[in-house]
């Protein structure tokens, strides 16, 4: 899985800003889409791309339940989050409905990679390569149910 | 080994599991609401499935009602849609709802435990993260989102990996407990351990300064649980938890002999094993006013404005973002918290709007006027809390002071109802959150308790409410 990187350089990255509590109403996915990370980044949507990441530091995604957090990333293009953790009903909106995989990093690929930068996410082996700077770091593996649930492409045909 | 009280309500819902792995847990209770629901209930009809178990599902509508005269039609279109899509859904699906017009109608957090809904020892979901209140009750509850929805909608059960016990200890007395609430001892939690600080754990609050509390102030602090990245966060319940849930609307008819099983079974064993602890000593607490833009920046009252350098204490991402909060928010290094002037005052939200919060607040702006500088709203939490307060003559306290007196809802809370923030003004909340933007694009949120955002109001900007009357 190819792209490149937008990066946000901090912490707790909320719910309210990825998707502000007035789209909250809008059921219609593209329009969603346009308002990704507007609280934080009102050019998001101009400059995101099919198949982008989102880098980004501790508690990525914390606060609301919403689902359309993870649906307005997805359907702005967005295919991963790494992130140095994550909030968990964010982690989990966004395996169950197959919107994104949400990847934990460690701080060598936090640091090292760079807004821009394309890497290459290669799950099978838990790792990602940082094929701007030539460089590899670990990815945390998905546990045994979020492996099986992102397999089976969501939770509604995940069986055990 | 004994277990603690969530293993143990753990334990007795698990339908398939092993020790390690995920689990199916069982749902006693399912909370539903306008804005997390709607594709839920599109999925259950695309797969032709039911609700499994419509008798344990409740519905109401309170994230983007508005909160004026229920008498006139709802403008906004969209919010009009979600509301009748929400009627429909529970028609079609066979489920109780509270609608716009019903006097159970309210924040779900709120009517849960005011109509007997929430019981000790049960699992409660709803697709909405403040789901932890409920835990005040000896509950394991906690927020989901829509697709989970959909799963127990279907199926009654969650697919779940067990999270892990965190004891948080809250020792000692408040000097003054009418200044220093229940809202300050969980800010003061969060600004200890911060907002990641109970990820992947369940939380159990225990301690003298816990079985102190009454169950509306518990309720206020396992509210913030999620604020503090836990799952979710209980405590075990006791006399207090039983004479407040007795004789309630759908209290059980055998409650009496599920009072005597709970008082055997919920309670952690004495050589139980915790995998976090965090102990808060709360005989000097202070009053806390939120600065930044998460709830774990927050202070004293009598303090200044932390500099990002002290705030962050050598951590870099921390420096940047409050670097980044204190622009947002306007603020610089040094202010006096006591010196920050306010625009709004938002009394409401699933944390602090009970009758007992706007009977505290009451006791502040009885017989005064809040600043003509101030524009100031109090949110009851549900409709029955709104005719309890109208019934004790708090409304006319309120409106005497010139609070705006409003309709039960979430509201300012989280800006998706007109009750919101103009760009740039400062407000003096009760509720759970003060991210960028959260209350209206631009707003700049404090979190405090009732009495400090009642204090506020009056005075045009924060107080040590140590130092003022209660009436």
């Amino acid at each position: 899985m190819k792209g490149n990187v937008v990066k946000y350089e901090r912490d707790n990255i909320d719910t309210d800003v990825i998707i502000p509590g007035q789209y909250l109403k809008v059921h219609d996915y593209a329009e969603l889409a346009t308002h990704a990370m507007e609280g934080l980044d009102p050019d998001f949507h101009s400059k995101v791309k099919e198949s982008d990441f989102i880098l980004s530091g501790k508690n990525f995604g914390c606060g609301s339940s919403r689902e359309h957090a993870p649906i307005a990333l997805s359907h702005s293009g967005v295919k991963a989050v790494l992130a140095l953790s994550f909030a968990r009903i964010f982690y989990r909106n966004s395996v169950d409905g197959a919107f994104l995989l949400p990847i934990e990093i460690e701080e060598d690929a936090y640091k090292g990679i760079a807004e821009g930068d394309e890497i290459d996410i290669d799950v099978s082996k838990n790792e990602i390569t940082n094929l701007t700077k030539n460089q590899t770091y670990k990815m945390k593996p998905f546990s045994d149910i979020i492996g099986k649930i992102i397999d089976a492409g969501g939770l509604f045909n995940y069986k055990p | 080994m004994g277990k603690t009280l969530f293993e143990k309500i753990w334990d007795a819902h698990v339908v398939v599991g092993k020790q390690s792995g995920p689990s199916l847990i069982y749902i006693d209770r399912h909370l539903v609401h306008e804005v997390t629901s709607p594709q839920a209930f599109d999925g259950l009809r695309m797969n032709n499935r039911k609700v499994r178990r419509p008798d344990l599902t409740i519905a109401t509508m309170d994230h983007n009602v508005p909160t004026t005269d229920r008498g006139l039609p709802i403008l906004d279109q969209t919010s009009s849609v979600q509301i009748q899509t929400l009627e429909k859904n529970c028609q079609d699906f066979g489920i109780k709802l509270f609608d716009i017009n019903s006097p159970n109608q309210g924040i779900v957090h709120v009517i849960g435990p005011q109509l007997g809904i929430t019981l000790p020892g049960s699992t409660i979901v709803c697709g909405d993260s403040h789901t932890s209140t409920h835990g005040a009750f000896g509950a394991l509850a906690f927020g989901i989102g829509t697709s989970e929805v959909e799963h127990v909608l279907a199926s009654q059960t969650l697919w779940l990996e067990k999270p892990k016990p965190f004891e948080i200890r809250v020792e000692g007395k408040r000097k003054n407990p009418h200044a220093v609430t229940a809202k300050d001892i969980v800010l003061s939690i969060i600004k200890n351990i911060g907002t990641g600080g109970g990820t992947g754990t369940v939380i159990e609050y225990r301690g003298e300064g816990i079985e102190d509390l009454s169950m509306e102030q518990r309720m206020t602090i396992c509210n913030m649980s999620i604020e503090a990245g836990a799952r979710a966060g209980l405590i075990a319940p006791d006399e207090k938890t039983y004479e407040y849930l007795r004789g309630r609307q759908y209290t059980p008819k055998n409650y009496e002999s599920l009072v005597d099983y709970w008082k055997e079974n919920l309670k952690t064993d004495d050589d139980a094993k915790f995998e976090k602890q965090f102990t808060l000593h709360i005989d000097d607490i202070a009053p806390q006013v939120s600065w930044g833009t998460n709830p774990g920046m927050t202070c004293d009252v009598t303090e200044t404005i932390p500099s990002p350098d002290d705030f962050s204490k050598g951590d870099s991402n921390q420096k940047k973002g409050a670097e980044k909060a204190l622009d947002y928010m306007d603020l610089k290094p040094g202010t006096p918290i006591e010196e920050i002037k306010i625009d709004r005052v938002f009394i409401g939200s699933c944390t602090n709007a009970r009758l007992e919060d706007l009977i505290e607040a009451s006791k502040i702006v009885k017989r005064q006027k809040i600043s003509s500088d101030v524009r100031a709203m109090v949110v009851p939490g549900s409709q029955m809390v709104k005719k309890q307060a109208e019934e004790m003559g708090l409304d006319k306290i309120f409106t005497d002071a010139n609070f705006e007196w409003r309709e039960a809802g979430c509201s300012m809370c989280l800006g998706m109802n007109p009750d919101i923030l103009s760009p740039g003004e400062r407000c003096a909340s009760t509720s759970n959150r003060n991210f960028e933007g959260r209350q209206g694009t631009g707003g700049r949120t404090h979190l405090v308790s009732p009495v400090m955002a009642a204090a506020a109001a009056i005075n045009g900007h924060f107080v040590d409410v140590r130092k003022v009357d209660f009436n």
